[in-house]
């Protein structure tokens, strides 16, 4: 009883310990994002082409690429298009995906059949093929990108929050609400919401670092986004043929793209026990 | 030592706060001994401090003397190497403890190879011997899920002896168990004792305490209050807690009184329901009046719960209707469940729950706070969370969170089995004056026959094969 609960808290310690790395390197990448544009005054895209290739720490702050650009500023407005399509990517794949699990679990028959086969037809799709197929309708669109990876990665929310669903709402908890009068919405937020929400937010961390690194890896080969845009990936394929002249410019995108998904790992993972 | 078992000046403490107090106790062979407290009093600490199975987090100081050899009681085990051999833990809830892949006689068996030390063959026999000197050898074949949960029981008991263990820990043997099974297992343990074995016997229950006899300790809050031969602890008790345990005991309860019933709440007109290819009843009739209980009871499995949920229109029956002249708004029509946690959103606080639905009904929230005073909960309950409080208290906050809707019918399914006898009476006490109170019609689901026959005017027992009901002592109208 009091020894379980010391070690529970020491867990609580623990984890927020863990959870407060986490969300320090996510506030970095969100602030840097947020804010980076704005404060650099520098034009992602303009090139100066008498200061290629210049050392980070000289008049350019993170150095200039091979088109003497400034880093920082691509960096900063890199940032803001990575990270704001992935979170707009998991909130409209999350937001749908909840529902549909909760109207599936509590409307059960043909409701739950319907988009259940939904569900398993998107599965069946590899992925990648629906943002290719969608990115080759408008090639350098950013639309095709957000709405292929929202597609593909809505489903596990649906399958998640369907399945613990279906549970709760057989459990007494939810027998007795209803008994003692309370509608589908109540139920949702009083008895469902509160159990699922914890699930849905480790998924949501985990799907962010999925799209960073789908949306980063479109780019890298070439699919999606497109040159003069700052965008991680398309970074990362401009500054390869460089890597050995500048290795330290190749790893501001690359080390942006760790910071942010091991941000995402920390605060949505689990302790190990 | 001379015991087998001896306890010698036990104390257990988790951080700073003392859980068991100073207990010594000592059990010979061929000799019963049995620890009769609540949940909570620290009996179960003090099996696993015989054990050596004590939490790592727990501290304890004091002797444990198994079988001539003497041990510092405390976390670790250094008496493993008497585990199966000399003592043995006979698990609660067993059907749980057995291995579900593998067959009854295997699980035998491998007690008489790997802890005996027997060959392949000889342990087979052997096991085979054991099963059907318990009258189980039909059941060798047969896998834990496909075993009562008596069997299991002896299967369970039948692995224990294998080991050869002459000190048997039998940690609450009858939990989950039917009445009937509950005889069987404490003869199954009389048997025990009279083959020279020392058995400990753990258990909330009195008729298990009374039907093994030997020497009673009763516990509580880490002490032992009293301590003697079981005949003379539980027919004249000198402990006052004793004396109270003993009175929460159904079978000194008064007989429920036989009421003019009022006017009819709710019938069921030849229901019938199958389950899983059984036929659970048919052609059952029921009726509900007002100010009336009606306990049905029955083994498990016997479609009692299910009745109840018919006749709350939770579960649609396969034949017959349910009638509830009086048109009354089906909220009136309410549930109080066996496991109370399970009844309320876990995170909500109990003042958010009661809110909720004083809100949805338009119920002033002074009505709940009378109801709270008059089920004696105290307010600062309110800002705890369902797993904060006990499940005594919680079970009552239920019974207010229904009895605030004014209720014509209460559907309470085994809502105390979960409950020490004390708290038993005290939550079946609160139901009984509000059928007497507010009129209420109440149907008791419980397994217990002593229970059923002390609240229910009307008394319907379903058994196995389905066939009911046997009505008994019907009140007069």
């Amino acid at each position: 009883m009091n020894g379980a609960s010391a070690r529970d808290g020491a867990a609580a310690v623990r984890v927020s310990t863990r959870r407060a790395v986490g969300m320090a390197l996510l506030a970095f990448v969100f602030l840097f994002g947020l804010l980076g544009p704005m404060l650099v005054a520098a034009d992602p895209a303009r090139q100066n082409l008498s200061r290629i290739l210049a050392p980070i720490g000289s008049d350019f702050l993170l150095g200039s690429d091979h088109l003497g650009r400034s880093m920082l500023a691509r960096l900063a407005h890199a940032t803001r298009l990575s990270a704001g399509l992935a979170l707009l990517t998991v909130i409209s794949a999350a937001v749908p995906g909840t529902a549909l699990g909760l109207v599936a679990a509590w409307r059960g028959g043909w409701t739950e059949r319907v988009l259940v086969a939904l569900a398993d037809g998107v599965l069946a799709l590899p992925g990648l093929l629906l943002v290719l197929l969608l990115a080759a309708l408008a090639p350098g669109d950013l639309w095709p990108l957000y709405l292929g990876l929202s597609l593909v990665l809505w489903v596990e929310y649906f399958r998640v929050v369907r399945a613990t669903a279906t549970t709760l709402l057989a459990s007494p908890q939810v027998e007795a609400a209803r008994l003692l009068g309370f509608g589908p919405l109540h139920v949702v937020r009083r008895h469902v919401l509160p159990e699922i929400a914890p699930l849905i937010g480790t998924l949501m961390a985990f799907g962010a670092g999925a799209a960073v690194m789908a949306i980063g890896a479109l780019s890298f080969v070439g699919i999606g986004l497109r040159p003069p845009v700052a965008e991680w990936g398309i970074m990362l394929t401009e500054l390869l043929p460089y890597h050995a002249e500048a290795p330290g410019l190749l790893l501001l995108p690359a080390g942006m793209i760790f910071v942010t998904i091991l941000g995402l790992q920390l605060v949505g993972g689990r302790d190990p026990r | 030592m001379s015991a087998a078992l001896a306890i010698d000046d036990l104390h257990i403490a988790a951080g700073t706060l003392a859980l068991v107090r100073g207990v010594s106790l000592a059990v010979d062979y061929g000799a019963a001994l049995t620890i009769l407290g609540d949940t909570g009093s620290g009996k179960t600490l003090v099996a696993e401090a015989a054990m050596g199975t004590l939490p790592a987090e727990l501290s304890a100081r004091g002797r444990v003397g198994i079988a001539g050899r003497d041990f510092a009681a405390g976390p670790g085990a250094a008496q493993r190497a008497l585990w199966g051999r000399a003592i043995a833990l006979l698990p609660q809830e067993p059907w749980l403890a057995l291995d579900p892949t593998m067959r009854a006689a295997k699980q035998v068996a491998e007690v008489h190879r790997i802890v005996r030390g027997a060959a392949v063959a000889a342990a087979g026999d052997a096991s085979a011997r054991d099963l059907s000197a318990l009258g189980l050898a039909a059941a060798g074949r047969k896998y834990p899920f496909q075993l009562s949960g008596g069997m299991a029981q002896r299967v369970a008991l039948a692995a224990v002896h294998a080991g050869g263990a002459k000190i048997l820990i039998a940690d609450e043997p009858t939990k989950g168990l039917d009445a009937d099974l509950r005889d069987d297992v404490v003869a199954l343990l009389r048997g025990e004792v009279s083959r020279g074995a020392a058995v400990v016997t753990i258990t909330h229950d009195i008729a298990v305490a009374r039907g093994l006899g030997g020497t009673v300790a009763v516990m509580r809050e880490g002490r032992i209050v009293e301590v003697g031969d079981a005949g003379a602890v539980l027919t004249a008790p000198t402990h006052d807690y004793t004396r109270r345990l003993l009175a929460a005991d159904p079978a000194g309860w008064p007989e429920p009184p036989v009421r003019a019933a009022g006017p009819l709440v709710l019938a069921g007109r030849g229901l019938a329901k199958r389950l899983g290819g059984r036929t659970l009843f048919e052609r059952l009739e029921i009726e509900l009046r007002a100010g009336e209980a009606v306990a049905v009871t029955g083994p498990s499995g016997c479609g009692k719960t299910t009745l109840g949920n018919v006749l709350l229109g939770l579960l649609p029956a396969d034949a017959g209707r349910i009638d509830r002249p009086g048109g009354h708004a089906p909220v009136r029509f309410q549930k109080i469940y066996q496991d109370p946690p399970a009844a309320f959103a876990p995170r909500a606080t109990l003042r958010t729950s009661l809110d909720d639905v004083c809100r949805r009904h338009g119920i002033a929230w002074t009505t709940v706070a009378d109801l709270m005073e008059r089920l004696r909960l105290a307010p600062t309950l309110l800002d705890r969370r369902p797993d904060q409080v006990s499940g005594g208290e919680l079970q009552r906050v239920a019974l207010a969170r229904v009895l605030a809707l004014g209720p014509v019918f209460l559907f309470a399914d085994e809502a105390t089995s979960r409950l020490d006898p004390i708290t038993q009476q005290e939550v079946l006490g609160v139901v009984r004056a509000a059928i007497a109170r507010d009129g209420i019609s109440v149907l008791v689901v419980t397994h217990d026959r002593r229970l059923a026959a002390k609240v229910g005017s009307t008394v319907i027992s379903l058994d196995e094969n389905g066939v009911a009901p046997a009505t008994q002592r019907t009140a007069a109208c």
